[in-house]
């Protein structure tokens, strides 16, 4: 049976497509994309799309792909509907509790305000450490708001930690780790056990040849 | 300003989507009527301590996010029905304490959740299903043939039914001594096959590395009647062996009675640990991307009621299932009559109805004329 992928385009997509190219998969077409959206695979049964990352979630939630390459990140702000199967191990970086020096966020008496663009992250986050704080949605240059006293602190997706330093802003904690997942639709995972345990399988082998090779 | 939309999770049903619905929904009836399953109705609007008395767990914690709620004219919260299991329960230990069980009962009634919004998914669905109370696991097989007589009867070209025994789960946790918390978060990361996270959280758990194993392992002991022997090899002790035993029975019973190239297992399958007792099951289709049909044992749902009951029963979401469904076109003919010939061709129509429905067009001239 037909498999479709739904990538995640922009930052993870080169790594992911080399990873799929690694484990022989024929993906000449999205490597030389021109405008199309729709990618056939010149070697087996599948076609690939790419999508912003959170709708990869609906799309495999939908079961209009059966399988979705996307952050974790993302799944973690978003819906839980699939199974997920699967650490490619690229993509990694982790989220992060940052705020101005003088700020003492984890000690402060009173209400705190955080600023962050993972709203569920941020209050998973801090309902696990017993602490209620008012959380504020922003859209982008999220280091911006405790400089101009907006919040006291940010939960934010931390790569290098320069654009953090630069703005003056201190870690004062890891909230998690981040990295890229498989995730599977629940009725294709039932429906076409054999063909998505074959992707998984054949991904998971190079995740290992990967790490094997970094030690 | 033109009040035309609809709310997040409504959908207007037309035409042949609505036919298609309704034949299908026919075809299922047909199928309960025939195992002996009597109608019944419950009301849209239940109590919300109904709900909270059926689905809080032992903590007392109960999500109620997806609940649509409305406050009467006293205060008090009222919810729509989510399921009509739960009424169903309610009036068993009510309405039925007269009667004795077992009781078959079938139904067929929108339940709503309130859905997030943009998502593209349903609030509103129609659940068709049916409910064996006051019968224990023995006859969980009976039940099964009804839930695959009914796939068989959507008239698709294939269709699986999934069973998996929450049991299987639960026994080993309890041969572990592990407690509430992280049972619970076990199970939230088996159900999701959350591959990642599993390990990590089975590394922290300090149990034996054959526990270990069996965690991990379990969301793919999933598949082909096979994998039940697989699993016999992952069991560490005789309890678990013995409810690998019960589902093998299951399916040799199933493959007797000739459902085997329908039935598969996934012992990877446990959702919602306080309420389901024992067996579960879900049913997919191609082209349909969640279940169309689950169920499964809930022996302690109608103890929750004040009757101490087992119960085991499974619904068809027909409205995921429409979307894949082309109706079959019922015959109509065409009666072109003149306006002033109208009583004449009413005549002739009450006729022709008794036969098949019929369908008048007025015309400018001409005489009473019927076209196929």
């Amino acid at each position: 049976m037909s498999i479709s992928i739904a990538l995640t385009k922009g930052r993870l997509e080169k790594q992911t497509v080399a990873m799929l190219e690694e484990s022989g998969y024929g993906i000449e077409k999205l490597k030389d994309k021109g405008r199309a959206l729709v990618f056939p695979d010149t070697k087996k049964d599948i076609r690939y799309f790419l999508v912003k990352s959170n709708d990869c979630i609906t799309y495999v939630e939908h079961g209009v792909a059966d399988l979705g390459v996307v952050g974790k990140d993302t799944l973690l702000e978003g819906g839980k509907d699939y199974y997920e199967m699967l650490d490619l191990n690229i993509g990694k970086c982790k989220f992060i509790l940052a705020s101005l020096p003088e700020i003492d966020l984890l000690n402060k008496v009173g209400h705190i305000k955080i600023g962050t663009k993972y709203p569920n992250v941020a209050r998973a986050y801090f309902n696990q450490k017993g602490m209620d704080v008012e959380i504020i949605k922003i859209d982008g240059s999220v280091e911006l708001s405790p400089i101009l006293g907006l919040c006291d602190g940010i939960v934010d997706i931390m790569e290098t930690g320069t654009t953090l330093k630069e703005n003056g802003l201190v870690v004062l904690d890891d909230v998690c780790p981040i990295s890229v997942r498989v995730i599977v639709n629940k009725a294709s995972f039932k429906m076409k056990r054999d063909e998505v345990m074959t992707i998984i399988e054949d991904l998971e082998r190079i995740v290992k040849k990967h790490a094997e090779g970094n030690q | 300003m033109n009040q035309i939309r609809i709310p997040f999770g409504m959908r207007d049903i037309l035409l042949d989507e609505c036919t298609a619905k309704k034949q299908l929904q026919d075809r299922i009836e047909q199928v309960f009527r025939s195992y002996g399953y009597r109608e019944i109705e419950t009301p849209t609007l239940e109590f919300y301590q109904t709900y909270e008395n059926a689905f809080a767990d032992a903590q007392g914690d109960f999500d109620d996010r997806e609940m649509v709620k409305v406050i009467d004219q006293d205060g008090k919260i009222l919810a729509m029905r989510m399921d009509m299991t739960v009424p169903i329960a309610r009036v068993c230990a009510s309405k039925f304490s007269k009667i004795d069980p077992p009781y078959r009962l079938r139904y067929c009634s929108s339940v709503y959740k309130m859905r997030q919004a943009f998502a593209g998914k349903r609030s509103e669905v129609s659940d068709c299903g049916v409910e064996l109370i006051g019968l224990d696991s023995q006859h969980d097989i009976e039940v099964l043939c009804c839930a695959l007589d009914t796939m068989a009867a959507f008239g698709l070209e294939d269709y699986q039914l999934e069973i998996g025994n929450s049991d299987f789960f639960k026994q080993a946790c309890r041969a572990l001594n592990l407690n509430n918390v992280q049972t619970k978060t076990l199970a939230d990361l088996i159900d999701r096959k959350s591959m990642v996270e599993l390990q990590d959280y089975v590394a922290g758990l300090q149990i034996s590395d054959q526990a270990s194993t069996f965690f991990i392992e379990l969301p793919m002991l999933g598949g082909q009647p096979d994998v039940l022997n697989k699993a016999l090899a992952y069991c560490f002790n005789d309890e678990l062996r013995q409810e690998v035993d019960s589902l093998l029975h299951i399916y040799d019973a199933l493959k007797e009675l000739g459902y085997a190239d329908h039935v598969t297992f996934d012992l990877g399958k446990v959702p919602h640990l306080d309420y389901y007792t024992g067996i579960i099951f879900e049913g997919f289709v191609p082209g349909v991307g969640h279940s169309v049909l689950s169920g499964g044992r809930y022996d302690q749902l109608l103890n929750k009621f004040g009757r101490d009951l087992p119960a085991c029963g499974f619904g068809v979401k027909l409205d995921y299932l429409t979307e894949v469904m082309t109706p079959e076109p019922e015959p109509t003919v065409t009666l072109y009559y003149p306006l002033s010939k109208q009583v004449e061709a009413l005549k002739l129509a009450r006729e022709l109805r008794k036969k098949q429905p019929v369908k008048m067009v007025v015309r400018e001239n001409g005489d009473v004329e019927v076209s196929k």
